[in-house]
């Protein structure tokens, strides 16, 4: 049983990296040399509009006040407009319609690495230095060598363009128009009893997964294995098989569950990988979620979007850590002292 | 004693702790580390011979009227042509430079500042060690390629691929701070340390001369997997279109170009080159990584992560 003290705490914890998150954030756009309102006015507005700009904007403003009150719009969720991208548009509503894009990638990337990843260092770690293990190892480095703009675009081409058995690029086919309502493509899809769209969607997914799936594979199957030998040298391991049983049953029964005690950390320290994969991903496959949003703003100097996508980034990824070190303290209970 | 012969001593020590040690041995009874080897050796020299043989300023001009456009990979043309009628083999090589010496000057720098700051932290506990070790925390709080993007607006854009090394260099560090922290928190716990400080050894002679060579293996295991990832990473940001300028014959300018202009006007190998290039060196870095991890002191290993 996890203890309620434990979770309030790692809960209380969280507002101090949350506080530093958001400070880094502030940091890097004040240190950016690109004046903000320069970027809204246009580069042959005259001195007085910019000006003009710059005290609505608050940027006269001493940079302490500044910093309290970007404190105070992070707290109140309260982003701005958008300067560029959707000039005008409340950043918040651009967000709420890219998020769920990016977290339905990453959550399908994730899995089918789960999935493929975890059999595949179970079976290395059983089959140690056998040929088998050799293969899936090597196969495993690779996949993490390999970077996703480049499988991305050379699977586009072989699947796409030379079988054309796939769409090549976007989230659903042009032809299809559906309400969002939460905001998941595959579910909302769904929702509408559209199976054609549903389709689309799948046939759309089906790349990006798999080159997102492939990274998430390769660094979780070699996670595994190295778990699962260290739990196979153990004595109680020794002892299980002495009583008679064997072996695939003490696998079962008493290797898994302790092996995968370090695996669920690493999910939680790779989800950051996982994330920058999918920025990767949507970039290759042209799919509209934050993380093409993020290039897109970065690259077109829209700060409020930057700003709102890089803390949207880190509050997800400390959340998922969060909930990582929770189940971890519920598979194994020694960690809360 | 002269500084002299003290570096000496200091070096033949060194390698007869090397020579040694079980680490060496055990690294080079493994097969995949030595292949990993056998490959960064492979583009250190390709880096060096490209570097020496060819003309940058030959490299980025356009060769319209010289070469043809678009040409597949021939005798004469090893892995092509692209769209400005520039052989891309010689690119591909230049390429080799590029990475070895960007990933270098980012591996370095995040090791030196990482190492610095782990070990202060660990020396002197208390305050010090909690303002570093939480600004670490936040840094290590957001994705490591997010948080690139967002470093690399702080450079000016005159700055190239330099930007990529600046911002990825501070991403990197907090990994070594903690690394570094961990493994001198565990030799400042060993008897020799009281023994040497008894003796009336200061703080930077017990920190450099005693915790910082008993640290070295973690940190080499850790700046070799970093490796890899620095090179990746720095044409990752290349490909998102900050880092490397147009024409540039680094691995990923040419992928970025390749692919949006040539792939998939059935150009393959404009992309195909600069990036089975870029994959093969990371995968080196990855098998000698791999395998310097699993030859290390299990006492330290878990310090790398």
């Amino acid at each position: 049983m996890v203890s309620r003290r434990f979770v309030l705490k790692r809960l209380l914890l969280l507002f101090p990296v949350l506080f530093g998150v958001a400070t880094v954030v502030f940091a890097i756009l004040h240190l950016s040399p690109g004046d903000p309102a320069v970027t809204i006015a246009g580069e042959r507005a005259s001195q007085e509009f910019i000006n003009e700009i710059r005290s609505d904007l608050g940027l006269d403003d001493p940079l302490w006040q500044q910093y309290l009150r970007f404190l105070g719009d992070v707290a109140t969720l309260e982003f701005g407009q958008s300067y560029q991208i959707n000039r005008g548009t409340p950043v918040s509503e651009i967000l709420a319609n890219r998020l769920p894009i990016t977290i339905e990638l990453a959550l399908l990337g994730e899995l089918a690495g789960l999935l493929f990843g975890l059999p595949l260092g179970i079976l290395s770690a059983v089959k140690q230095d056998t040929w088998t293990d050799h293969l899936t190892r090597v196969g495993a480095l690779s996949g993490i060598s390999i970077p996703i703009y480049w499988s991305g675009p050379l699977l586009i081409l072989l699947f796409a363009q030379f079988f054309g058995l796939l769409p090549t690029s976007g989230r659903i086919g042009s032809e299809y128009f559906i309400e969002p309502v939460t905001g998941f493509i595959l579910v909302d899809t769904l929702l509408a009893g559209n199976i054609a769209a549903f389709q689309s969607a799948v046939y759309h997914l089906f790349l990006p997964v798999v080159v997102l799936g492939i990274y998430q594979m390769a660094l979780l199957s070699r996670m595994m294995r190295s778990s699962m030998v260290e739990v196979i040298r153990q004595d109680y391991m020794r002892t299980a098989r002495a009583k008679g049983q064997g072996s695939k049953i003490t696998i079962m029964k008493h290797g898994l569950r302790n092996a995968f005690i370090p695996v669920i950390t690493v999910i939680g320290i790779q989800f950051g990988s996982l994330l920058g994969g999918a920025v990767l991903t949507e970039t290759v496959f042209e799919i509209n979620g934050i993380g093409t949003l993020l290039v897109d703003a970065i690259s077109q100097s829209d700060y409020p979007v930057v700003q709102a996508t890089v803390l949207v980034f880190a509050v997800l990824y400390t959340l998922v850590n969060l909930g990582v070190d929770i189940t971890y303290s519920i598979l194994d209970p020694r960690i809360e002292q | 004693m002269s500084s002299k012969t003290q570096s000496a001593t200091v070096d033949r020590g060194f390698i007869e702790r090397l020579r040694a040690s079980p680490f060496l041995s055990q690294l080079l009874s493994n097969r995949l580390a030595v292949a990993g080897l056998i490959i960064i050796a492979a583009v250190v020299v390709l880096a060096v011979y490209a570097r020496l043989t060819y003309d940058l300023s030959n490299l980025l001009a356009t060769q319209f009227g010289t070469n043809p456009s678009e040409a597949p990979p021939s005798l004469q043309y090893p892995f092509g042509t692209d769209g400005q009628a520039r052989n891309i083999f010689p690119r591909v090589l230049y390429g080799a430079w590029y990475a070895v010496l960007y990933g270098t000057v980012t591996v370095a720098a995040s090791t030196v500042l990482g190492v610095g700051l782990g070990i202060i932290a660990a020396y002197y506990g208390d305050l010090t060690d909690n303002i570093i070790m939480r600004t670490m925390d936040v840094l290590l709080s957001f994705p490591s390629l997010l948080l690139a993007l967002a470093l690399v607006t702080i450079f000016p854009e005159e700055f190239g691929l330099w930007r990529a090394v600046g911002a990825l260099t501070l991403v990197y560090t907090p990994r070594f701070a903690r690394v570094v922290r961990g493994a001198a928190l565990k030799v400042l716990e060993d008897e020799y340390t009281d023994a040497t400080r008894a003796l009336g050894a200061t703080d930077p002679r017990l920190l450099v001369r005693h915790v910082l060579p008993n640290c070295l293996a973690p940190i080499t295991v850790q700046s070799t997997l970093n490796y890899g990832l620095a090179i990746i990473d720095i044409a990752a940001l290349s490909f998102l279109g900050f880092g490397a300028s147009p024409g540039e014959p680094t691995w990923g300018m040419m992928l970025s170009n390749g692919v949006e202009y040539g792939l998939f006007s059935g150009a393959w190998w404009w992309s195909f080159f600069p990036g089975l290039l870029l994959a093969l060196t990371v995968l080196g870095f990855n098998l000698l990584g791999d395998g310097m991890r699993d030859a290390l002191d299990p006492r330290m290993r878990e310090t790398v992560d």
